[in-house]
């Protein structure tokens, strides 16, 4: 049982991370379909609805609540144990020690309390939604006043919502604990010849991010205690009748919150700078200024939450300070993108499905990337904040980008993780299919978003102005069901794979496949 | 019906039942990780990694107190009118003085165990270890003179900052007293070894930064609060 489930291996422990995050991302796509399907048909009874949810689904049309509680998990599944799991703790736990030449993590144990922890956090959650006055709804931002109060708040703000809060204090020190493991990983268990400029991209990228992880987990488990005691012990931190201010809560959850952004997306860069290279035949275009540019997004990343709170009545003063560090964060992250363009010039590329999932990686990357100088800048913000402007946004930037890297790391390193390798054609057919899928879901919540269309609501049809927006949503619904089913293709292709697919060992002296 | 064929897997040889080797292989070492061919030490057992890590953990640590001074000072800065002074026990400048002590008598005893001294290692480490307990019964102490005082938790945003920041040290406190007191049961079983040294190494650093960190609130209280 030490060997297999309280295993101190960091590639067991990869695996056991890399499960853990597929389950997420399965369960958080399938709340998403609901919570799409009841958009666009809201008062369409679904059977399974009312079997599922008796009384939250009664006559099988979703309550509000019920929607805004399905929001609140997928939100907080994605992000949490999707996108920060997926690349950094299974990627990297199975990487970080094979291109550092050490034996393994610094700390074992620590890695695997980590992980277990880990678990313990994902349960807290699950058992949050299933508490009898209703799951949390305050979505993955959790913003008081209405979270701090308690169950007189309403349905969904009692247990459940306490639950949610423990559950993400849970995962704080878990992200904490792996972060110390992986920053004395980095420093100390690195090859004896191998300086810190001489380390593969992946190993900074991932060596960053936990920094970043180390900054930015125990701001948010601070500001989590502070307001389970608004809520358990009578405190008012964050509640104006007691002399508390909801904005200390946005000003301590963002400057978590947006590192965030960067802890899911830094390890993806770093994973598609490897798989470029490798499927160019080229040493990765500007190494240093790779380097440079990914501690500067993580730099400037730390200094920018206050673009989230333009319209939370930020001084302008300081809308203007947030807006422009904003916009230099596109510098660095402009280099890294013509470095990536540099390194495929002239190169004969092997498309394998790896090398297509960086290429997408690249396209979404940029697409999600422009939508952020709109959001960036605070007059235009005050427009499209909470719009389907900001979904699309975050979807394509840290969702879609993120899975594409999370991917193209799946069928890269699929066979140092299972000594097998992927389906190629399969998995082109995937990565055709999602790529075109994701485009059609995510660039026409743009437009709902032009159109004034808010999130966070259960039924927009009810309001006249947005009646013309149905068939645009109905859309992006069928499509998003398409993009969801593309997934099976996936999901065959690991199941076949890890029983039939062809037997590859990894060499690990050239640091390539035996093909 | 389908057979299988010589790719085909059954389930249990995923596990590594079978004639085939394993999927999911067992780790070498028994998952401890360590270099087979014994050329270098297994990892985890680094003494600079242990002391890099307690200083990455230390850092972890600055942040959780910088969130929560960084926001007292910023909610006494936006309404000062009902923000309501304490009164500082008096037995906090004695707790300051027991854990500035402990910390003297812990780093004495590290060096001590370097010369050899285990005798007064052992002497030192106990009397460090009993301040540090001293400590946190000196805390309980100011926490119930504050609440005989009428400075609750509820009801006044200063006070309520004051038991969160020393609650928070405190929990820091006991999780240092716990690495203290296992030093101090190895130590008094005789057999603190190399790596038992790492560890009186990592809790003596751990034990000051306890220390920088109370003075730190230490001077929040007094000239902010």
């Amino acid at each position: 049982m030490s060997v297999r489930i309280f295993s101190t291996d960091h590639r067991v422990i990869a695996r056991q991370y890399f499960f853990l995050s597929l389950f997420a991302v399965l369960f958080g796509m399938l709340l998403s379909l609901l919570m799409r399907f009841h958009l666009v048909y809201p008062q369409t009874p679904v059977r399974v609805f009312e079997a599922i949810w008796p009384e939250k689904a009664s006559g099988g049309v979703m309550t509000p609540e019920l929607y805004l509680s399905l929001l609140t998990l997928h939100g907080t599944i994605m992000v949490f144990f999707v996108l920060t799991l997926a690349p950094l703790n299974a990627f990297g736990n199975l990487v970080l020690p094979e291109q550092l030449g050490a034996t393994g993590m610094a700390f074992p144990r620590l890695n695997m309390m980590s992980f277990w922890t880990t678990v313990i956090s994902f349960l807290l959650l699950i058992a949050s939604f299933t508490c009898q006055d209703g799951g949390p709804l305050s979505g993955w931002t959790a913003y008081p006043p209405l979270s701090a109060l308690g169950a007189i708040a309403g349905p969904g703000q009692g247990r459940g919502q306490t639950l949610w809060f423990f559950s993400i204090g849970v995962f704080c020190i878990s992200a904490t604990l792996t972060s110390i493991n992986f920053i004395a990983t980095v420093i100390e268990m690195r090859s004896p010849d191998m300086g810190l400029m001489q380390m593969p991209l992946p190993c900074w990228n991932w060596f960053v991010t936990s920094i970043l992880s180390l900054l930015s987990f125990p701001v948010l488990l601070a500001a989590g205690l502070l307001i389970l005691l608004d809520r358990l012990a009578g405190t008012s931190f964050f509640l104006p009748a007691g002399g508390g201010s909801p904005l200390l809560w946005q000003h301590l959850f963002w400057f978590f919150g947006h590192p965030e952004v960067y802890i899911a997306i830094l390890p993806g860069m770093g994973i598609v700078s490897h798989v470029i290279s490798v499927f160019t035949r080229k040493p990765v275009f500007g190494y240093k200024a790779m380097v440079f540019a990914t501690i500067a997004i993580a730099f400037l990343g730390l200094l920018v939450w206050g673009h989230h709170m333009f319209i939370s009545g930020l001084s302008p003063y300081s809308a203007i300070a947030f807006s422009v560090l904003t916009m230099v964060i596109g510098a660095p992250s402009a280099v890294k993108t013509f470095n990536w363009i540099a390194t495929l010039w002239g190169a004969r590329i092997e498309l394998t499905t790896a090398m297509l999932f960086c290429l997408g990686f690249i396209s979404i990357f940029v697409t999600g990337g422009l939508s952020g100088l709109f959001l960036g800048q605070p007059q235009i913000d005050a427009y499209f904040h909470d719009t389907y402007f900001v979904v699309a946004h975050f979807h394509m930037i840290m969702g879609i980008a993120a899975l594409f890297g999370i991917f193209a790391a799946t069928f890269y390193w699929f066979p140092l993780m299972f000594r097998r390798k992927l389906h190629e054609g399969l998995g082109k057919i995937h990565f055709y299919l999602t790529f075109v899928f994701a485009y059609a879901t995510f660039v026409p919540m743009h437009f709902a978003g032009f159109a004034g269309n808010p999130r966070r609501y259960a039924d927009f049809t009810t309001f006249d102005f947005l009646q013309p927006l149905l068939p645009l949503q109905k859309g992006i619904t069928h499509s998003a069901f398409a993009l969801a089913a593309v997934q099976i293709l996936f999901l065959g292709n690991l199941i076949w794979s890890l029983r039939r697919g062809p037997v590859i060992e990894w060499t690990g002296d050239t640091g390539t496949w035996q093909r | 019906m389908a057979t299988l064929t010589d790719n085909d897997i059954p389930l249990s040889e995923l596990l590594g039942d079978g004639g085939q080797p394993p999927i999911f292989p067992e780790p070498p070492n028994g998952g401890g990780g360590g270099d087979p061919d014994g050329h270098r030490p297994p990892p985890g057992n680094s003494r600079s990694a242990a002391v890099i890590g307690i200083f990455v953990m230390m850092c972890a640590s600055t942040m959780t107190f910088s969130a929560l001074v960084s926001a007292m000072i910023v909610r006494r800065g936006l309404n000062r009118t009902d923000w309501h002074h304490i009164p500082l026990p008096s037995i906090l400048w004695w707790n300051t003085l027991i854990l500035l002590v402990s910390s003297v008598a812990l780093d004495t005893a590290r060096r001590q165990l370097r010369k050899g001294n285990r005798t007064t290692f052992n002497r030192l480490w106990t009397a460090g270890a009993v301040m540090g307990t001293w400590f946190l019964i000196g805390q309980i102490i100011a926490w119930y003179q504050l609440e005989a005082g009428g400075f609750r938790l509820v009801g006044n945003l200063n006070s309520a900052f004051f038991y969160v920041l020393t609650w928070a040290h405190a929990a820091h406190v006991i999780g240092a007293l716990g690495a203290v007191l296992y030093v101090e049961y190895r130590a008094l079983q005789f057999k603190l070894g190399p790596s038992g040294r790492t560890w009186v190494d990592v809790s003596a650093i751990f034990w000051h930064f306890l220390d920088l960190l109370w003075l730190g609130l230490m001077a929040l209280f007094v000239f902010w609060a």
